[in-house]
């Protein structure tokens, strides 16, 4: 299984990688100590409303008096969290579930299929909405469980399908001919090779949990008594942030968002290179590559002679 | 012909377990909307009225599985009741009010990332490692990776409220009257570009990354080396050798896309408070409209089974495996 000193193998050969595991790593930071970085709670009234950012106030203050920087560092704390428990969930269903399918085949893997099938044809975030306006004042909690039990049919999908053609391969059938146990073969076999697709879920669904409970909580759907990106959209919005010309209140959560994204996204960029070589922009792999198969066309060439 | 048929069928049994789903979720929760609505009015309602009204909107107790097959009637005969926020329109009314709208920015922004995004992506496979690929590769990977939600703010503060060069609300301008008027057509038009180039943001990034990892991993085949071979003109094995074999997985792409894309459309009507099907879920989630809200889930659902079908049998066309499958 994937070791933090093979993360960070690969992460020093990959830019792409390294950039978005520091960026990752940085909001981590923030929200592991979001306690020692700033001075009082996000709720609280520091200040008058509507302050620019200013040396006191690094990134302004809201229409409540609140300070918008130790906002966005408890928002971070929250998002992040929410983000990372529904994404396990997400990736543990997925990979249970595609795994199972995959593998053992037969009735198990149509029922799960079909179930599979259904949950990709339910539209996602009008579900999303309902259940958490039916919930009502759904807490980030609530939020993450939602989302993390609704939307783990892509993973699976993608893990069932790269399990069958894995089960295709000699080695696989090897060792089910020399009588290894099902879990074995599953965990000392199967799952290392899915790891780039198990992880690629899990970044994934990082990604979309913190979008889907901004896009949640600005809709107003939300506990907005909790401090997340999320509800800080949603009050800037409410307080017509953006007409008073206080666009700090929305820029703050906004960028947060969008950075991680772009961190997110990076990394799965890099697990996809990394699995699969073809795909990477090196200019200089690319004569590489041009050489290769002028290589191999002129090898081609000589075995045709030699068998003329 | 088996492949069709088949697919067929799995989208009626999926279907049928979407309406069944549907049917069951507003039951699991507590209460019902038209208890909850008088109740809070203050003047208790005589238990008769309460049930009169109750049966108006669909609500009839009983056994449930007696309650079930009236709605699986009421679902094929496409009856979905009325409207509690705008009693007395009947929820068909509603949602055809707003469909159009939705229609026209999915339908417009879809084709409009599909046809950048995929001619983008084989250019930039095709010459890999080039000016045009390091550029927008990357990008896209970042405007893929950019919510609707924030894109949208971020249009309706620069070209909404800052720079005031755009409407910000409605589809058209409402002192107008519909018709095929310029004045009409260019409100519409005005009124949608804000809400087409997020949705367009959102989509494209997708495309182009798809696109170009298929490409790139066909340039490797043996019978792209042919055509060269054979002397063919570059741009004859970039499009007819190449090309139509990486657009064929976008097309599934494009069908599993509408999900998301429906979802894209909701929160951007939502800011931009565009009157589509979106808005009006939204809308419909506020004000506890149970009738309009499964008929919602109903025709969405509809919507993504009917894309995914015709992909299917787009993918019949493109791929001639497939016709003996």
């Amino acid at each position: 299984m994937l070791s933090i000193s093979a993360v960070t193998k690969v992460a020093s050969r990959n830019k792409k990688a390294s950039v978005g595991l520091s960026i990752l790593l940085v909001y981590v930071m923030i929200a592991l100590f979001a306690n020692l970085i700033t001075d009082h709670k996000p709720s609280k009234r520091v200040a008058r409303p509507h302050q620019e950012p200013s040396m006191e106030h690094l990134m302004g203050t809201t229409r409540m008096g609140r300070d918008v920087y130790t906002q966005f560092v408890h928002g971070t704390r929250t998002s992040l969290a929410v983000g990372f428990s529904a994404g396990f969930i997400i990736m543990a269903l997925g990979t249970v579930l595609g795994i199972s399918a995959g593998y053992f085949g037969g009735k198990v893997d149509e029922v799960i299929n079909f179930f599979t099938n259904i949950a990709l044809v339910i539209p996602q975030l009008p579900l999303l909405l309902v259940l958490a306006a039916f919930l009502g004042q759904s807490s980030p909690t609530t939020i993450a469980l939602i989302i993390g039990f609704t939307s783990w049919a892509w993973g699976a999908r993608v893990t069932r399908a790269q399990t069958m053609s894995l089960c295709k391969k000699e080695y696989i059938q090897s060792a089910q001919l020399m009588g290894e146990s099902k879990l074995r073969i599953i965990m000392i076999e199967l799952l290392p090779n899915l790891a780039s697709i198990i992880g690629a879920n899990f970044i994934g669904s990082i990604f979309y949990t913190v979008i889907t409970q901004a896009t949640i909580e600005f809709l107003g759907l939300g506990d907005p008594l909790s401090v997340s990106w999320g509800t800080m959209l949603y009050n800037a919005q409410t307080t017509s942030a953006m007409h008073v010309g206080a666009w700090w209140e929305l820029a703050v959560p906004a960028t947060a968002i969008a950075i991680l994204g772009m961190a997110l996204a990076l990394m799965n960029f890099a697990i996809d290179e990394i699995s699969n070589p073809k795909l990477r922009t090196f200019s200089g792999l690319r004569i590489f590559n041009k050489r290769i198969a002028l290589l191999e066309y002129e090898k081609s060439l000589t075995q045709q002679e030699a068998r003329a | 012909m088996r492949f069709v048929s088949r697919r067929f069928f799995f989208y009626l049994v999926a279907f049928f377990a979407a309406a069944t789903f549907n049917f069951i979720l507003p039951r699991m929760m507590p209460g019902d909307p038209i208890t909850a609505m008088f109740s809070s009015g203050g003047t208790p309602l005589p238990l008769e009225s309460l049930q009169a009204l109750k049966e108006t909107f669909g609500f009839i107790d009983g056994p449930l599985h007696l309650q079930y097959f009236a709605y699986i009637k009421s679902v094929f005969t496409w009856d979905l009741g009325y409207s509690i926020q705008y009693y007395p329109q009947s929820v068909n009314d509603v949602l055809n009010r707003s469909i159009l709208w939705t229609l026209f920015l999915v339908g417009v922004s879809s084709l409009i990332s599909f046809s950048i995004g995929s001619i983008a992506g084989i250019y930039a496979a095709w010459n890999r490692g080039g000016v045009f690929d390091t550029l927008f590769s990357p990008l896209s990977l970042v405007m893929q990776s950019m919510p609707a939600v924030i894109i949208s703010l971020l249009f309706l503060f620069t070209f909404g409220v800052a720079l005031d060069w755009l409407p910000t609300g409605y589809a058209y301008n409402i002192d107008l009257d519909p018709g095929w008027t310029y004045a009409y057509i260019s409100s519409v038009f005005e009124h949608s570009l804000m809400p087409i180039i997020t949705l367009v943001i959102v989509q494209v990034g997708g495309y182009l990354i798809t696109i170009r990892n298929n490409m790139i991993n066909l340039l490797g085949e043996d019978y792209i080396i042919m055509a060269r071979a054979k002397g063919l003109s570059e741009l004859r094995v970039m499009l007819n050798y190449g090309a139509r074999n990486a657009i064929l997985p976008s097309v599934t792409t494009f069908a599993m896309t509408i999900g998301v894309v429906l979802g894209g459309s909701l929160i951007t009507e939502y800011v931009f408070n565009y009157p589509g099907l979106g808005n009006t879920l939204y809308q419909a989630i506020v004000n506890r409209d149970y009738p309009v809200i499964q008929g919602q889930l109903l025709m969405m659902t509809l919507a993504m089974l009917s894309m995914n079908f015709l992909a299917d049998m787009a993918y019949v066309f493109l791929d001639p495996r497939l016709r003996n499958a």
